[in-house]
């Protein structure tokens, strides 16, 4: 008796195991649920933007959204960045992806040649609110077709704590001699005079880009004089003690951090961390510039930002219902000021939308001349080449003339 | 009759393993399969959607071979394997010793350093990295108060370091592996072997080495070859603690193999350097079997 249990229990435990592993098809029922006859279509729109804090204001216009009509109803997921990423790559092969997606814009690229991404562009051209500015939607175009939308755009700017320049003496630096300067008066011992993040990821990449290009320097181009000037320059911060050796591990949250305790009186950051700082250090009175240029050269950013697109295997009409009303002239405004980001909408004036606000204001003006990353399928290892030249030059690995020409190596070697 | 029941029983015996098998062939073999056919073919983000996929022989083995990355994610796995190795075992084996003495609160003591071993690694490699933070680390505060240093160290800043620390950080995390091991192993040697050893008038010394390690000598096998294998597959640990840097000093083959396939996206690099992390290991186990058997059949 007990081996027949025991046996009906090892025949159970086979055939759920066998159950378990036919059901992978979710992501693509969404296809066959077309809307007939009035009935609701479900879609799943993924996204990374966190829960506590702009995730609370995607909710809430997936909400709207819903109770608006009765086509299409929108189910959010949240997931964090790297999970993300990842959960595309492995969709590519299962098959399971949602019907809308959301993708870092350099990242945009890499992931429709994955085929991750639909192509768009009759969707887009037939669409009489398709305005975008062409920094950000270049992010979204692969070989001459569209594959997604821009959703939001940020930028990098110089932050300042008025108190501790102001104590020191020191005047917000508009050029990199005068940020050196002002360095000097501000860092002490337990003081930082600037804090960024060199640390070895897209991040690290990002933080460097605006540096580069304010000297002349590009990414084709990372052996130029112009180039290595500026990563020479960072150095040289770094090795008289107004930068922290640390920067190499921290990431831009990380700055930020330094910059709400105090510990650091400047930082190089974006517009999203506005929440992050009101939330750690709400009493902290600070200012937002340009990141300083060099001395000869021009004001530079680089232009970050997020992009969403249609999966392959969704079902398009429904997606693009929501995709284009959230990118659309009524909400595309109110969803980027809600979650820190800018639109990237041509028609969307942010200086005059931002007219009172000083800090938006100031970026506003910035995004102007925000530089793109890419857009390449290949940015990662153009990202990775950076990063790593940045970081054994941090760490005193290499100097600057070697680590950019095995950079450029890299690059050039990409084809 | 007999011979009824013992067919009978063969295919009941066969009937209870099949779940473990099926497990085993979809959650194991199979991708281990798949991961070697990839190695040998041309996956990038273009191909990695289509069905068909160009077989370019031994590319991307020699594509991850002259990455000098990839050289040194050799070296650093090995450097820490070792490394983790010896702190681990001869702390564990002394301490496995010293807990066999069966003093007061030997028991509690023991248990209460075996948390180590359960806490799951991501805390402990969060943990160890504010510990040894330049800025305000314990272990720098400690340092300095005691002023064994006068500066504050940058840890996890440079490469020798920050091995260093992943090294003690995994020690801390392995002895208590060790040391259950090791005192299994001490508990299954008999009194009585020592107590006559006494008799003929052994000192502690020539107890030790002419009879506790000769008899443990198995266990101290099974230690090493595994405790070789869970080490040189560290990726946890690293990956959350320093990401492989700073540059890439700490790089293994698994942070490697993840990174080539899921940040670069070249998943047959990824792959062909995955599949020589399982060549090494699949050797070292190899060794460990023959050795085994070998004692065994004397």
């Amino acid at each position: 008796m007990k081996k027949v249990i025991a046996l009906l229990m090892v025949l159970s435990m086979g055939a759920a195991l066998l159950a378990g592993c036919g059901g992978t098809s979710d992501g693509a029922t969404s296809q066959e649920s077309q809307s007939e006859n009035g009935e609701t279509v479900e879609i799943e729109f993924w996204h990374y933007m966190s829960e506590d804090k702009e995730g609370k204001y995607v909710n809430e216009a997936v909400e709207e959204f819903n109770n608006s009509q009765d086509e299409v109803h929108v189910t959010a997921q949240y997931l964090p960045r790297d999970e993300l990423m990842k959960q595309y790559t492995i969709g590519v092969v299962s098959g399971e992806l949602p019907d809308v997606g959301m993708v870092d814009n350099p990242d945009h690229n890499s992931y429709v040649s994955m085929g991750v991404f639909e192509d768009i562009t009759e969707y887009y051209n037939s669409w009489d609110e398709a305005n975008f500015l062409e920094g950000s939607l270049s992010s979204c175009i692969y070989e001459d077709k569209i594959y997604g939308v821009p959703w939001g755009n940020n930028c990098l700017g110089l932050f300042y704590n008025k108190e501790l320049l102001d104590a020191a003496g020191v005047e917000v630096p508009t050029t990199w001699s005068e940020l050196e300067a002002a360095c000097e008066k501000l860092t002490t011992d337990s003081v930082k005079g600037l804090a960024i993040s060199a640390i070895g990821n897209e991040e690290g990449t990002f933080q460097y880009i605006p540096w580069l290009l304010s000297a002349g320097g590009s990414l084709d181009s990372l052996d130029s004089d112009a180039s290595k000037e500026s990563l020479t320059y960072l150095k040289g911060l770094l090795d008289k003690g107004y930068l922290s050796q640390e920067c190499i591990n921290w990431t831009q949250a990380d700055a930020e951090k330094q910059f709400a305790s105090g510990q650091a009186a400047m930082m190089i950051n974006g517009p999203w961390q506005f929440s992050g700082i009101e939330e750690d250090a709400p009493d902290l009175e600070y200012g937002v510039a340009k990141v300083p240029k060099a001395d000869d050269g021009v004001y530079a950013s680089v232009l970050g930002g997020e992009n969403v697109g249609i999966c392959t295997g969704a079902n398009a009409d429904a997606a693009w219902k929501f995709l284009s009303w959230i990118t659309g002239e009524e909400k595309s405004q109110e969803m980027c000021e809600s979650i820190g980001r800018f639109s990237s909408r041509a028609d969307v004036d942010s200086e005059t939308v931002y007219a009172d606000d000083e800090k938006n204001l100031v970026f506003a003006e910035i995004l102007k001349n925000a530089q793109s990353r890419g857009p390449s399928p290949q940015w990662p290892e153009i990202s990775k080449a950076v990063y790593t030249a940045m970081q054994e030059v941090f760490t005193g690995q290499k100097d600057v003339d070697t680590a950019m020409s095995n950079a450029q190596e890299k690059v050039d070697a990409l084809e | 009759m007999p011979g009824k029941g013992k067919g009978m029983n063969r295919v009941i015996g066969y009937i209870f393993i099949v779940p473990a098998v099926i497990y085993m062939l979809v959650l194991i073999g199979y991708p281990i399969i798949y991961n070697w056919i990839i190695s040998f073919q041309d996956v990038t983000t273009t191909t990695l959607g289509s069905a068909v996929r160009d077989f370019i022989g031994f590319d991307n083995y020699k594509a991850v071979f002259s990455d000098s990355t990839f050289k040194k994610s050799i070296i650093n796995t090995f450097i820490y394997t070792v490394g983790c190795l010896i702190i681990q075992f001869s702390i564990g084996f002394l301490m496995a010793i010293f807990f066999s003495k069966k003093f007061r609160f030997s028991q509690p003591i023991r248990g209460f350093i075996v948390i180590s071993w359960m806490l799951p690694v991501t805390v402990t490699a969060l943990v160890f990295k504010f510990m040894f933070a330049e800025g305000n680390g314990i272990v720098n505060a400690i340092l300095t108060n005691l002023n064994i240093i006068k500066e504050p160290i940058g840890w996890l800043l440079k490469g020798n370091t920050a091995m260093l620390v992943l090294i003690i950080a995994n020690s801390w995390v392995g002895i208590p592996f060790n040391m259950l091991l090791i005192t299994n192993g001490l508990n299954n040697i008999s009194n009585d072997i020592y107590e006559s050893a006494s008799i003929d008038g052994a000192n502690t010394i020539q107890k030790f080495f002419r009879i506790t390690v000769p008899l443990l000598k198995t266990t101290i096998l099974s230690v090493l070859v595994l405790g070789f294998v869970l080490t040189f597959k560290v990726f946890d640990l690293v990956y959350v603690m320093t990401g492989g840097g700073p540059v890439d000093a700490t790089e293994v083959l698994s942070t490697y193999s993840y990174k080539t396939s899921f940040q670069l996206f070249q998943f047959g690099q990824g792959a062909a350097a995955a599949n020589i992390l399982f060549v090494c290991l699949f050797i070292v186990a190899l060794i460990y079997l023959r050795t085994i058997s070998k004692d065994e059949v004397m």
